[in-house]
């Protein structure tokens, strides 16, 4: 008898202790997502209803040019960014873990600062930085191709541009996963490896590179996450042009809603891609650990 | 005895607010003016509410463009919109679309005190529905004109015994101005904002209405007929001025007009709103230069110019829950007293659409306003589209493919061909 009214009792305290995550979670998340489902087989505004138009978006939006050269634009800055931004951090994060201290603070404090640093106030430093009549940058370009370069409003420079003020941006984060993974591997392990006669390059593919594995992977992911949802930036810098050269996904998904009041549309948008995030980070995550695994 | 003192005391004065309260009609108005064009709006209310005890004017002034409009939207939609706001007629197709715009009625205009046809037809055509209902009390018309530099025009045939601009009546005549300034050592003899939407746009639309294109019909087709190829002669103009050196390569808005004011340029296409810039750098004495500023001259075919103007309206009102009549009164009282004060209004550059202060005699003794003011009877308003008008795809397409285009990019006629596919593929 006592055992049973212990069970309901655990029971009890277990939901009331799950309670509030499911309430918030159901909330914020899990109704949100449904209505965006429910919104993007509609024809309806920004607010308020709109009638049953069954899979019209979706047929419109795989008609669209303007999707397929987003779809390429948020692939290609996907190339530009994530493998880039791990080497990076993955070198920062050495050369600041041979220091010690308070150098070693105040290194990862300067490579750290952009990261604390709103979009808007990152973006505008680079505009600055690099504007066509005054940036300071602009002997550089100069100096290499003779002439300024309108960074942002040049068909050629602007993806490559993009991704450098992102990953300025969000490196530091990175640096510290790398860092908290490199003071994870034991000691020992080295001391042993350089008494059996290990050179430096050895120490580092044997040991750190499969012993670091796990953080790469998961850097990897949440960088290819990231990257995927590229908005601010494009649109404080660039504005998806010139001619849809920067143009990407998201930016279509405000458009379409805030600009045009298309929010059927917007939603059947912004669902695919979710879905692509969802199926192309899943994917990754396996890969690399199959990939690991091997190791 | 004290606390009594005090509850009396409070009542008292409860009692009269409450009063004062009622005699009193308080309105909410939303605008988008910053800059001059606030500072002077501010001015404007301010008097009206110094001279109207029974209605004060809560003016909240909003982010232009795409935030303030999307702002209108959804406060409508929840019916906690503003009593009155400010609003583009360019933007008013796609209002309509969204159904946020109350229909002004007769009866509101006789509250106003104001007929239609005290209006500049142009500009009321641009208020009214397709169906003829009035959606909005148009306020000024601003449209682009052309502010030139006396400097490197004088001893030239450009400049007659007035010292006003004189001799341009093709795009010949312009190209061999420019190319004189040029000469004479403009750094660039034309300045206009070539790497923002609205500058390209302005200049783009001007050209293209003075050719006799459209750039959308009221079918929604996108440059329909013959229209693409006058397009891309209006796109390979703006770029053979860049080829020639004529246009500053990459400006912004600020540095375009920067230009200017430095005496780097000898013209200047940009709106009627840079002149109270002029004249305060004229009257600070920073400008070291005689200028001026006249209609946009015919460049090609037709006598045109790109306007829009600056409007009044009352957001619609949810369902089963119309204004109060008394309300909407002064609201119409408020609207009605900033036309007939338009004159301050008109000192930001603006033409006032009001025709009683636009032909007024002090209007006449403002310049160069009263030069480039006959340009509000054959101004060319933006297509009437969902998509066009401030903030709208059209301006987009202009930055991103018109402005690419003129620095060599992308030829004319590849940029006609992407903006026809890409606005075409927005009026879906």
């Amino acid at each position: 008898m006592a055992m049973i009214r212990n069970k309901t009792r655990h029971r009890l305290v277990a939901y009331s202790l799950v309670l509030p995550f499911v309430a918030i979670f159901t909330l914020v998340f899990a109704y949100p997502v449904i209505e965006v489902i429910r919104l993007s087989f509609t024809n309806a505004p920004l607010i308020g209803a709109g009638d049953w138009v069954g899979w019209d978006n979706y047929i419109r939006l795989f008609s669209d040019r303007l999707f397929y050269i987003s779809v390429k634009n948020n692939g290609y800055f996907v190339l530009l960014t994530v493998v880039p931004t791990t080497v990076i951090a993955l070198l920062i994060a050495l050369a600041v873990n041979r220091l010690s201290g308070r150098v070693q603070a105040l290194a990862l404090v300067l490579f750290f600062t952009p990261y604390v640093l709103p979009v808007s106030v990152v973006t505008q430093i680079w505009a600055w930085m690099l504007d066509f009549q005054f940036g300071i940058l602009q002997p550089l370009f100069t100096a290499i191709t003779g002439k300024p370069v309108p960074v942002f409003r040049n068909p050629h420079w602007v993806m490559p541009a993009v991704a450098v003020v992102t990953i300025w941006w969000t490196n530091g984060f990175n640096v510290l996963l790398f860092l908290a993974g490199l003071r994870n591997i034991p000691g020992e392990l080295y001391e042993a490896a350089a008494l059996d006669g290990a050179t430096r390059g050895q120490l580092f593919r044997r040991v750190t590179w499969p012993l670091l594995w796990p953080v790469t992977a998961l850097v990897l992911t949440l960088q290819l996450i990231l990257q995927l949802k590229l908005f601010d930036q494009v649109y404080l810098l660039s504005e998806g042009g010139p001619f849809n050269s920067s143009y990407v996904l998201l930016l279509m998904v405000y458009r379409e809603a805030f600009q045009l009041n298309h929010g059927g549309y917007a939603a059947a948008i912004s669902l695919v891609v979710f879905l692509l995030i969802v199926v192309v980070s899943v994917l990754q995550y396996q890969l690399l650990r199959i990939g690991g695994g091997r190791k | 005895m004290k606390f009594r003192h005090f509850a009396l005391a409070a009542t008292l004065s409860l009692t009269a607010l409450a009063g004062s309260a009622q005699a009193q009609q308080s309105v909410t108005m939303w605008d988008f003016f910053s800059g001059g064009d606030g500072a002077r709006m501010k001015a404007l209310v301010q008097a009206f509410n110094d001279s109207h005890p029974d209605i004060q004017v809560k003016a909240t002034t909003l982010e232009w463009g795409v935030p303030f409009y999307t702002k209108v939207r959804t406060s409508v939609a929840v019916g906690r919109g503003p009593d009155l706001m400010s609003y583009h007629l360019s933007r008013l197709p796609l209002g309509l679309s969204e159904g946020v715009l109350s229909p002004i009625t007769d009866t509101d205009l006789e509250n106003a005190g104001v007929t239609k046809d005290d209006f500049f037809t142009t500009a009321l055509k641009a208020a009214e529905a397709p169906d003829g209902t009035l959606y909005a009390v148009p306020f000024d018309i601003h449209s682009i004109v052309l502010y030139y530099n006396k400097t490197f025009l004088e001893g030239s045939r450009f400049l007659d015994a007035d010292g006003k601009l004189t001799g341009i009546d093709s795009l010949a005549d312009f190209e061999e101005a420019m190319q004189l300034a040029k000469d004479k050592g403009a750094e660039v003899p034309l300045t206009y904002a070539t790497a923002d939407d609205g500058g390209v746009y302005r200049v783009f639309y001007t050209l293209l209405a003075q050719e006799g294109g459209t750039l959308i019909d009221d079918q929604g087709n996108v440059l329909p007929g013959d229209s693409a190829q006058k397009a891309a002669e209006a796109i390979r103009i703006m770029t053979d001025w860049h080829d020639k050196g004529f246009q500053p390569e990459q400006a912004l808005y600020e540095a375009s007009v920067a230009l200017f004011t430095a005496g780097k340029s000898a013209f200047q296409l940009n709106g009627v709103w840079e002149v109270p810039t002029m004249k305060d750098f004229e009257a600070q004495g920073k400008l070291g230069f005689e200028w001026g500023a006249v209609e946009v001259p015919k460049l090609m075919q037709t006598r045109t110019t790109w306007a829009d103007s600056h409007a009044f309206a009352i957001p619609a009102q949810p369902e089963g829950k119309p204004m109060d009549p008394e309300k909407r009164k002064a609201v119409m009282t408020v609207i009605g007293w900033l036309e007939t004060h338009a004159i301050d209004w008109a000192a930001a550059g603006h033409i006032p659409a009001y025709k009683p202060v636009a032909e007024s005699t002090d209007y006449a003794k403002m310049e160069p306003n009263a030069t480039y003011a006959p340009l509000a009877d054959h101004a060319t308003y933006d297509p009437r589209s969902t998509i066009a008008g401030v903030a709208s795809p059209a301006y987009d397409a202009a930055l991103n493919i018109i402005s690419p285009a003129i620095h060599g990019y992308l030829s004319p006629e590849d940029a006609v061909t992407q903006m026809t596919q890409e606005l075409q593929g927005r009026l879906q």
